[in-house]
């Protein structure tokens, strides 16, 4: 059973999060400030640490950075914050991953599991996803189609490479919202949309006539290989380095 | 040149000029009643040194040389009417000398001067010199030519010093003016190099002091809101944990939807704290270039929705007081809201003016109840909420009404920058 280490000193926060992650089956404990979230992350040995980075008596990038400097063990950030300016800054001190406030469980308790899997050595997805003609490389964060390179705009790839590892998956505009833009979804909100719309015309595409992407009306959208390919729908997850 | 260093120029010639004519006119009239005091003076001598040599000896008076000098000619009138030296007439003035009367009197542009010799033999001469305006006016034109050219070098120095002065404070001041502009235009980073004047030193000082509060307080702005973000969104955080604990899916759903609300609602309170921080220490925005960009980027949507989207705005920049972040999250509002509310086929326009107007209309069914106040009974979202508070803090307002094609009609009116 996986031991979190929850490092923020909202009690109600504290408390909502220590029940959410017991629910999902992890041992937990907790500090309510900076110094004795590092004891006990040097001491108790945890899994996974989530760190507030608004703490009463160290500032949470501190926290991080000294944490860092003493142990390996996987962060996640939760931040106020959603300036990227600021996600970046923990990022590039030490964090594995962050959510920003306001979160649900489940998507906290997805990344918990990712972190683990990528900790635990695992995590069986490699840096290359192929759907048909569409190469992603995770980690150089490019896209080839039918062997061109597409120039897509950072949340267009975050959008592509999610639909990607769900290949075949029809994903809903609300996970959409919530795993890739980290907002919460509003029935009115077209962001999802115009972004799709955006990717179509990327992937050679129209919504009347679709390759790729294919919307599923009042439920969501699915990215699937052409049929012409049928051999080639399912995600096709292999590592390239 | 500046039109500071102008009028300051101009201000020095008059100056100077009125100086230099209250000292040079009474001195020339001075140096010509000097010129002609010598003249006289002359002739005087030349007179009295006549006279008393033939008093002594009457038989130099056929000696006498006429023309002293080219502006002075000596006459010896003697009793018997015999004239020596220059030719001349015996004058009335020449009569009453030989009175025994010595005295200088005008004659034509010349004085003469008329000195008797009593005792000769045939009565009393007269010796009569002559000095002519040559003489009167010996060395005045050349004296006026020097202190002509003395008052134009002075008028002269006087204009580049003027000059160098205000270049000197159109320079500093200057400076100070390129500061502001550049801190109105949010570097708060300028600083001007106080130089000039004590009085101009000191306004730089003073701004550059102003400067660093500015930056103080956008920082302290930035900490706060910060702060707020962190307060608002950590109890949403755990009411939204608690609701996903929820067993039952309905109630789960429902509350989550409240959650999700409360969460935007929240959101949009964080981003009308950051406002003063997003604009900085001044903000403006071309309405014309963001539209474009805006339409641009709902374009494919729209071609998805089979829709037409259609842009008409001037060709020059609009600027108007939004930062620009702002500006694009408000035009996104209103298109975002013809696509949430509008069935697919339904065709939108963007028109902006010159004058800083943006007006997004649609051939929808329109909204159901224009509203008396404010936007909240129409507004099912946050969209045009933004807008119109944006248009509002710019100094605008927001207008809603039904477009020539029956559909909403929405026009956002901003402050110009």
């Amino acid at each position: 059973m996986p031991h979190i280490l929850v490092i923020e000193d909202d009690p109600q926060l504290r408390s909502a999060l220590l029940r959410a992650l017991d629910e999902r089956g992890y041992a937990t404990s907790s500090a309510a400030a900076g110094m004795p979230g590092l004891r006990d992350a040097v001491d108790a040995r945890p899994d996974v640490v989530v760190l507030d980075l608004g703490l009463p008596d160290i500032d949470g990038s501190e926290v991080l950075r000294m944490l860092r400097a003493v142990s390996a063990v996987p962060i996640i950030v939760a931040t106020a914050r959603d300036d990227e300016q600021a996600i970046v800054r923990a990022l590039d001190a030490g964090a594995d991953d962050y959510v920003t406030k306001p979160f649900g469980a489940a998507q906290l308790d997805a990344r918990i599991r990712a972190i683990l899997r990528r900790a635990g050595g695992t995590d069986d997805r490699g840096t290359e996803i192929t759907v048909g003609g569409l190469v992603i490389d995770v980690k150089a964060r490019t896209v080839k189609l039918d062997g061109g390179v597409l120039d897509l705009a950072a949340k267009e790839f975050d959008l592509l490479r999610y639909l990607a590892e769900r290949a075949g998956q029809v994903v809903t505009k609300r996970e959409l919202q919530t795993e890739v833009w980290r907002q919460p979804y509003g029935g009115a909100d077209k962001t999802v949309d115009v972004h799709l719309s955006w990717l179509r015309r990327k992937l050679g595409e129209t919504a009347q006539q679709p390759r790729y992407l294919h919307t599923v009306r009042a439920v969501g959208v699915r990215l699937s290989a052409p049929e012409v390919e049928p051999d080639r729908t399912e995600p096709d997850r292999t590592s390239a380095r | 040149m500046s039109s500071m260093r102008r009028q300051l120029a101009g201000l020095v010639a008059v100056t100077t000029s009125l100086v230099l004519l209250a000292f040079l006119i009474p001195l020339a009239i001075v140096l010509r009643h000097n010129a002609a005091d010598r003249g006289i003076a002359a002739a005087t001598d030349a007179a009295q040194s006549t006279a008393a040599l033939i008093a002594v000896d009457p038989n130099t008076a056929p000696g006498i040389n006429g023309r002293i000098d080219d502006g002075l000619t000596l006459s010896v009138f003697l009793g018997d009417g015999t004239v020596y030296g220059a030719a001349g007439s015996r004058t009335p003035s020449v009569e009453l000398a030989s009175r025994g009367r010595a005295f200088s009197a005008a004659s034509g542009s010349g004085v003469e001067v008329l000195v008797p010799v009593q005792g000769m033999p045939g009565g009393t001469a007269v010796v009569r010199a002559y000095a002519a305006p040559s003489l009167l006016n010996r060395g005045v034109t050349r004296t006026w030519l020097i202190l002509a050219a003395l008052g134009a070098a002075l008028f002269a120095l006087g204009l580049i010093l003027a000059d160098r002065l205000g270049r000197r404070l159109t320079t500093a001041v200057s400076a100070l003016a390129g500061t502001a502009d550049r801190l109105a235009a949010g570097d708060l980073e300028a600083r001007v190099t106080p130089d000039g004047p004590n009085e101009i030193r000191r306004v730089g000082e003073e701004l550059n002091r102003l400067a660093s509060r500015i930056g103080e307080l956008l920082t302290a702005e930035r900490e706060e809101v910060a702060d707020l973000a962190h307060r608002l969104r950590t109890p949403v955080a755990a009411l939204r944990l608690d609701a996903d604990s929820i067993r039952s899916d309905v109630d789960r759903d429902r509350v989550g939807a409240d959650v999700d609300y409360l969460t935007r609602v929240v959101d949009e309170v964080i981003r009308t704290a950051r406002r003063p921080v997003r604009e900085g220490a001044g903000a403006s925005a071309d309405l014309a270039k963001v539209a474009r960009d805006r339409v641009a980027f709902w374009t494919p949507l729209a071609e998805d929705d089979g829709r037409t989207l259609t842009l008409a705005v001037p060709d020059q920049p609009v600027l108007v007081r939004v930062a620009i972040e702002d500006l694009a999250t408000a035009v996104d509002g209103l298109l975002q809201n013809v696509f949430a509310h509008t069935t697919d086929g339904v065709d939108a326009t963007v028109n902006v003016t010159a004058d800083g107007v943006l007006t997004v209309a649609d051939t929808g069914g329109g909204f159901t109840d224009v509203p008396e106040r404010g936007v909240s009974a129409v507004s099912t979202g946050l969209g045009l909420d933004i807008a119109r508070r944006t248009a509002e803090a710019s100094g605008g307002g927001m207008t809603i009404g039904r477009s020539s094609a029956g559909g909403a009609e929405v026009t956002l009116r901003f402050g110009a920058a």
